[in-house]
């Protein structure tokens, strides 16, 4: 088997993660590869999230959160939104590309658009190819 | 902590929901030898009494300490869970779930790869629940009034019910009348009742009764709190604004009608003679039903779907109006007894009761239906001069399959039902969400129709979806049953799930305060520390990302077990690999 990548999401209890759960009722199909996080808001997402996930190995991380204005928080999709590009600007230092971490809107009723996201995110990152660091943490596995 | 945890994991395999493409005893089996699982097992239904007295059983046979259970998803069947390790024994907080049906055996076509997916999920949920704590449960008092927003059928009921419990209620109405859509209509289908009988006692009821507050043209303006104790403020007649306390709230903001001129084939706005349901029901209640001219029409066309059931408009059917419809088709032969009545529909839906019924005596008043295909939609254009009837519908009847074209005096469009153009505005009031069309989500479309994301706020009736008189009426009273249950109990109980501020760690910088939408985190200036309103927290986490000391903790939603899970996904993954 080729290369797959292995994605982590971290989804709003609200919006997103109902809108997965959403796509499940649905029988909507998805690619299988990304694993699913809870987490009550966007604005819980601490960026060591996605850095412990990247330096984990995985190949991409997913942030959903309610859209702008949809917030069940009122305004916790904005922290996120503002956290965002600093989390993006940090990871560009580091190597990482732009395409393997980001931030979408999802809501409670969007599944459709949930499995969009998930497949489009898995088919770039597929092309892209395993992360840096995966590749380093297998090489340091094989010398073991 | 990790080793010391006696861990008992349950796959269910969701009779075949789950079975199907997971191989569930393959889960298992990988499962098992995780560290600190003392039993793992699977079960065709682990909701079921069996599958949860298994649980209950072994939680003491081999006196687990963690349980997780590799199911639904947790929105479905977390509280069940809960339930069942706290009869075990065990506090409910104890308890993590793997969603492996919702994001895994529904969504993938892969038998392997669904199944690898779930061995990782249910090895994230196995590395987390060790680190998950106790909490009990929060008592709050309830506040036994009730805020009602909408004086229409769904509210009037809602009010009366409440109040007839001797509850107050506080019923808002935009208005400056009561009744809602239904004081616009005069008939009711399919007994042909009227509309007028049904709200007038109704309305009576609710003005003469000292419990109902009825504050007409007003609006909510704002909402703070939660459940059993909010505080909302009323704007009335654009000025005075009168602040109230209630414990529960229920939305019955009802529906807005399709606007029938963006169709432009049917010639709404163009045509004087071409009408909307509403405006016929102005006619019909004024007992007179004429064209422009005051003439009576010769040749009714009724077209239905006008807005509904189309990929252009809205997609959904709007339920009623098919039985509307046939309504008006007996109202205008009774009006009318020469005109001649032609239905143009795409599917017949009479679901409801005596549906059936109505619609066969309505075609046996010579009522001559026929079925058009919802793509390909009839077209209303003006009589050639010199013909005694004044427009022509032209229509591909698909059951005969020939283009048939109608005179017609007058066209009654039936429009459809959509969300009310302030919906977002009422869903952002009461923090509940919407769908893609702008009705509001129930909590559980089968089983918990009229609670919402929001704990003590309910919907009712057309704002949450197109819905008939019966049904909204159903709804309104089963919001008053929640409610009352809640009243009964005389206090209840919240989640623990907040955050919580380490003062030890705490810098006093005072980053959070300002981060917090419900103004829950105080400054001690004598300590210099913050410190978080456990009540008025709602456990959102903002905070806890926030805090440049790392000072705040998110109940449920640590920061160590939220790594677990990190680890827990790609462990699996690069052991495989």
């Amino acid at each position: 088997m080729g290369f797959e990548p292995r994605i982590v999401g971290f989804l709003c209890n609200w919006c997103s993660y109902t809108g997965a759960d959403l796509a499940g009722t649905s029988r909507i199909k998805y690619q299988p590869n990304v694993s699913i996080i809870r987490v009550m808001c966007s604005a819980r997402i601490d960026p060591t999230f996605v850095l412990k996930a990247l330096s984990m190995g995985a190949d991409g991380v997913v942030i959903c959160g309610c859209h702008p204005v949809d917030c069940h928080y009122i305004s916790g999709n904005y922290k996120a939104m503002r956290r965002f590009p600093l989390l993006k600007k940090l990871l560009k230092e580091f190597g990482v590309e732009d395409e393997r971490v980001r931030l979408e809107w999802v809501s409670a009723s969007e599944g459709q658009r949930f499995s969009e996201v998930i497949n489009d995110m898995t088919d770039k990152i597929r092309a892209l190819g395993p992360s840096k660091i995966r590749v380093q943490l297998d090489a340091d596995k094989v010398e073991r | 902590m990790t080793t010391e945890c006696k861990i008992g994991v349950y796959v269910c395999s969701c009779g075949t929901n789950i079975g199907k493409m997971v191989d569930c005893d393959a889960v298992t089996g990988y499962t098992k030898n995780l560290p600190g699982v003392a039993v793992c097992k699977s079960y065709k239904y682990m909701c079921s009494n069996p599958g949860q007295e298994m649980i209950v059983k072994d939680i003491q046979r081999y006196g687990l300490d963690r349980v997780v259970v590799a199911a639904c998803s947790p929105r479905m069947h977390e509280p069940t869970f809960r339930a069942a390790i706290s009869h075990g024994g065990l506090n409910p907080y104890y308890l993590e779930m793997a969603n492996i049906r919702e994001q895994c055996s529904w969504v993938h076509d892969d038998h392997q790869q669904a199944t690898d997916k779930a061995k990782a999920l249910t090895c994230a949920a196995v590395k987390r629940v060790p680190f998950h704590e106790p909490f009990d449960m929060q008592s709050v008092p309830m506040n036994s009034a009730s805020l009602v927003i909408g004086g229409g059928v769904a509210g009037l009921t809602a009010a009366l019910e409440l109040a007839d419990a001797n509850q107050p209620v506080y019923l808002v109405e935009k208005d400056g009348k009561l009744g809602g859509n239904l004081a616009r209509i005069d008939l009711t289908s399919p007994y042909l009742d009227s509309a007028k009988d049904l709200l007038a006692e109704r309305i009576c009821r609710v003005t003469k009764n000292p419990k109902i507050t009825v504050m007409l043209n007003s609006e909510v303006e704002s909402i703070s709190g939660y459940v059993g104790n909010f505080k909302a403020q009323i704007k009335s007649n654009g000025e005075a604004v009168t602040d109230i306390e209630i414990g529960s709230i229920i939305v019955c903001t009802g529906f807005r009608e399709f606007d029938a001129s963006k169709v432009g084939e049917y010639g709404y706005g163009r045509f004087p003679n071409v009408v909307t349901s509403f405006d016929l029901e102005k006619m019909l209640k004024e007992g007179r039903v004429v064209m422009k001219d005051g003439k009576t029409p010769k040749y009714v066309t009724i077209i239905n779907c006008v807005g509904s059931r189309s990929g252009k408009y809205n997609r959904y059917c709007s339920r009623v109006c098919c039985m509307t419809a046939l309504k008006y088709a007996n109202g205008i032969k009774s009006a009318a007894p020469d005109a001649f009545i032609t239905n143009l529909y795409t599917d017949m839906n009479a679901f409801g009761k005596g549906c059936e019924d109505f619609y066969r005596r309505s075609a046996e008043r010579d009522t001559i239906f026929m079925m058009f295909d919802k793509h390909a939609p009839p077209t209303v254009s003006a009589a050639g001069k010199g013909e005694h009837f004044n427009m022509l519908v032209k229509v591909n009847e698909i059951l005969s399959g020939e283009e048939v074209e109608i005179p017609a005096d007058m066209v009654v469009l039936m429009v459809g039902m959509e969300a009310r153009e302030d919906s977002m505005n009422v869903a952002r009031l009461v923090n509940i969400s919407r769908d893609k069309d702008g009705w509001f989500i129930e909590s559980h479309p089968k089983l918990d129709p009229v609670a919402t994301s929001t704990d003590g706020v309910f919907i009712a009736g057309a704002c949450a979806s197109p819905k008939d008189i019966p049904d909204t009426v159903a709804q309104a009273r089963a919001t008053t049953a929640r409610i009352l249950a809640k009243i009964c109990q005389g206090e209840i109980w919240v989640e623990p799930v907040y955050a919580e501020i380490n003062e030890d760690l705490c810098s006093g910088c005072r980053v959070c305060n300002e981060l917090c939408p419900y103004s829950a985190i105080d400054y001690d200036p004598v300590k210099k520390r913050s410190a978080i309103i456990s009540v008025m927290c709602k456990s959102c986490g903002g905070c806890v990302a926030g805090c440049p000391s790392g000072a705040i903790k998110a109940r449920h939603f640590t920061d160590k077990q939220i790594f677990e899970q990190i680890e827990g996904v790609l462990e699996w993954a690069s052991s495989r690999a």
